[in-house]
């Protein structure tokens, strides 16, 4: 049996449904990521789960037990917040034993399982400064050591890298998956950044105006999304929309491509992912393929995306730059470029 | 020209006022404390802290002293504990009244002293609001204006807008998502307050605090016409002193004593308050 359950969830403020008619399971000692564009009700979700927002309906059940009704101080959720909202007044040691403290733990336990909390995220040597002593980083490891401290049924975290900068987000997304799997808790991550959901939770449920459009594994998720929205929040992708004729595809601009699992007629639309796209040498051939324009070359260091006008649409294709063939190509030059068509997506457009 | 000289050529204005209607004033009440008096209440020009020597010996000066400050640390006191409350709402509600709620609550500033005074009276009054509610229930009446009781009452509600103010600017670092913390740590709600809550007020609690002692201790309308007659505090003093008496050197002294002795109170809250930042 799963270990959290959220059980058709709905919550609306003002009239708004915020969170429509969620479900999802998650197996104990599992990392969830929730990815979602702002406002897609990832995080209203995540503090009902804390017990910090009421549900309008629906229920949450952890471990079986059905929680829904129960004050936030007697649910035992970790929570790490995107502010991580440490107590200012308080040292780092004094923080990560609050929880502690209000569990009950007395003297010699409470120093010991503090300590223990404090030297799993590497601070031992900051127990006694204050927060705004320490930098970002420091900070929100703080709070994950205080949310972990309590042994947590459940830890929920809201965008717990957002306030950092890029190279350190990378560096403490991979300490904190260790830390989290040395700890073995069951997690909830909230994230509207696909890479960091993708590198990190074993599962990923992607939500659109409240409702969660996929839920899988990480690959599943970027390979075969199941809904155009899918596809286009997570990863870059070309799309076209055409009309299914004879058992193909006529895209805009005249061209016909071809897919698996096309419906007798109606129109679609098709995604491919960039990294599935390639480009065709003189006399090479694709099982789908177009020609277009070099409209620009957006070098990103280790992939450069050559964006490709065609008669059908904006194509981008990822070239490799570890050899230095990509020189090659320049903006207005005329270019083939083709995929397979199993990496074709046909979506009822 | 510096930055720096700019910043001080800015305060110039500041500063003249500030010289012209406080510090020359100060100055002249300072001098006027060393002149004397005769018998028979005739100012002698004089250098001499005889007045001062004579205030000190005077038993009535050190109940008058004793009485400002207990009145004054007492209504502070009060006017602070009613304003936390209501502040702590103002500043967490989102109800659209939130403005008028706050509008409302320093609404007394808007009234002058006089006014308020008189509407205490039909409250307060021996034929007033309270007393005619008291004899509907057969309960005897009470005396609750021109005696001590009244002023406590009006000064308390003469100086809980300004403590309001006060704790509304300094809440201004409180953050809901601390006690939020607090409660997925598994605090309940009295201990959010104590822990997270209450501590990050307390230099705006302080602040209030202070200023409402301040205004007790100077505040005249309110013990006097309140007090009818009845309450001796160092600003009624001073005011018979100076207008009825017409011993101007004890006025003055007196004036120049409150002063030191509010000097003195603002370096300890001073000095307390640091402690409590630190």
């Amino acid at each position: 049996m799963s270990y959290l359950v959220i059980d058709h969830l709905t919550r609306s403020y003002a009239g708004r449904p915020v969170v429509q008619d969620l479900s999802l399971s998650v197996e104990r000692g599992t990392f969830l990521a929730l990815l979602g564009p702002s406002g897609c009700g990832k995080t209203t979700t995540l503090r009902m789960i804390a017990g910090l927002d009421t549900p309008d309906g629906g229920e949450i059940r952890v471990d079986g037990r059905n929680i829904t009704g129960v004050a936030p101080h007697k649910r035992r959720m970790g929570v790490v917040f995107q502010s991580y909202a440490l107590f200012p007044h308080m040292s780092i040691g004094s923080n990560v034993a609050f929880g502690l403290r209000m569990h009950g733990l007395a003297g010699g336990e409470r120093r010991r399982r503090m300590a223990e909390a404090i030297a799993l995220v590497g601070l031992a040597d900051h127990t006694d400064k204050r927060p705004r002593q320490l930098s970002g980083g420091q900070q929100q490891r703080v709070a994950l050591a205080r949310a972990l401290a309590i042994r947590p049924d459940v830890l929920l975290l809201d965008e717990p890298l957002s306030a950092l900068d890029a190279k350190l987000r990378k560096d403490l997304r991979e300490e904190m998956r260790g830390i989290l799997r040395r700890a073995g808790a069951t997690t909830v991550f909230v994230t509207h950044d696909q890479a960091e959901a993708l590198s990190i939770a074993d599962v990923v449920a992607v939500m659109n105006q409240g409702r969660i459009e996929q839920i899988g594994a990480p690959e599943e998720i970027f390979e075969r999304p199941s809904t155009p929205f899918v596809a286009s929040f997570v990863g870059r992708s070309a799309s076209f929309t055409g009309i299914v004729e004879d058992g193909a595809v006529r895209v805009e601009g005249g061209a016909v491509l071809h897919g698996n699992g096309l419906p007798a007629s109606g129109p679609v639309r098709i995604v491919v992912r960039p990294h599935r796209i390639r480009v065709l040498a003189e006399g090479d051939g694709a099982q789908n393929a177009l020609s277009g324009t070099i409209a620009a070359l957006d070098y990103t260091g280790e992939l450069v995306e050559i964006i490709v006008d065609t008669p059908t649409g904006r194509v981008p294709v990822n070239v490799a730059t570890a050899d230095a063939a990509w020189h090659r190509y320049g903006a207005g030059q005329t270019i083939r470029v083709g995929w397979d068509v199993a990496d074709t997506l046909v979506f009822p457009a | 020209m510096t930055s720096r000289r700019a910043g001080w050529l800015l305060c110039l204005p500041a500063f003249a006022i500030l010289a012209a209607a406080f510090v020359w004033p100060m100055l002249l009440l300072a001098r006027m404390s060393l002149n004397q008096t005769s018998d028979t209440g005739v100012l002698i020009p004089a250098l001499s802290v005889a007045t001062y020597g004579r205030l000190a010996a005077d038993p009535f000066t050190w109940q008058l002293t004793r009485d400002s400050l207990v009145m004054s640390a007492g209504t502070a006191s009060i006017a602070v504990l009613l304003a936390y409350p209501m502040t702590l709402f103002l500043f967490r509600t989102q109800s659209r009244f939130r403005t008028l709620l706050a509008v409302a609550a320093i609404a007394p500033l808007l009234v002058s002293g006089t006014a308020r005074v008189i509407g205490w009276l039909t409250i307060l009054g021996d034929g007033g609001l309270v007393n005619a509610l008291l004899g509907l229930l057969w309960l005897p009446r009470q005396h609750l204006f021109n005696n001590w009781t009244g002023v406590w009452i009006g000064l308390t509600e003469s100086v809980m807008p300004y403590t309001v103010l006060t704790l509304l600017a300094g809440f201004g670092r409180l953050d809901q998502r601390l006690e939020e913390a607090a409660a997925t740590l598994g605090a309940a709600p009295l201990h959010r307050f104590w822990l997270v809550t209450f501590p990050l007020t307390l230099p705006a609690v302080t602040a209030a605090w202070s200023l409402g002692f301040v205004l007790s201790v100077s505040a005249f309308i309110t013990p006097h016409l309140m007090g009818g007659g009845r309450v001796f505090v160092l600003a009624t003093e001073i005011y018979d002193a100076a207008t009825q008496t017409l011993d101007w050197p004890a006025a003055a002294a007196l004036s120049v004593y409150s002063l030191v002795l509010l000097l003195l109170i603002f370096i300890a809250q001073g000095a307390v308050s640091k402690r409590l930042a630190g």
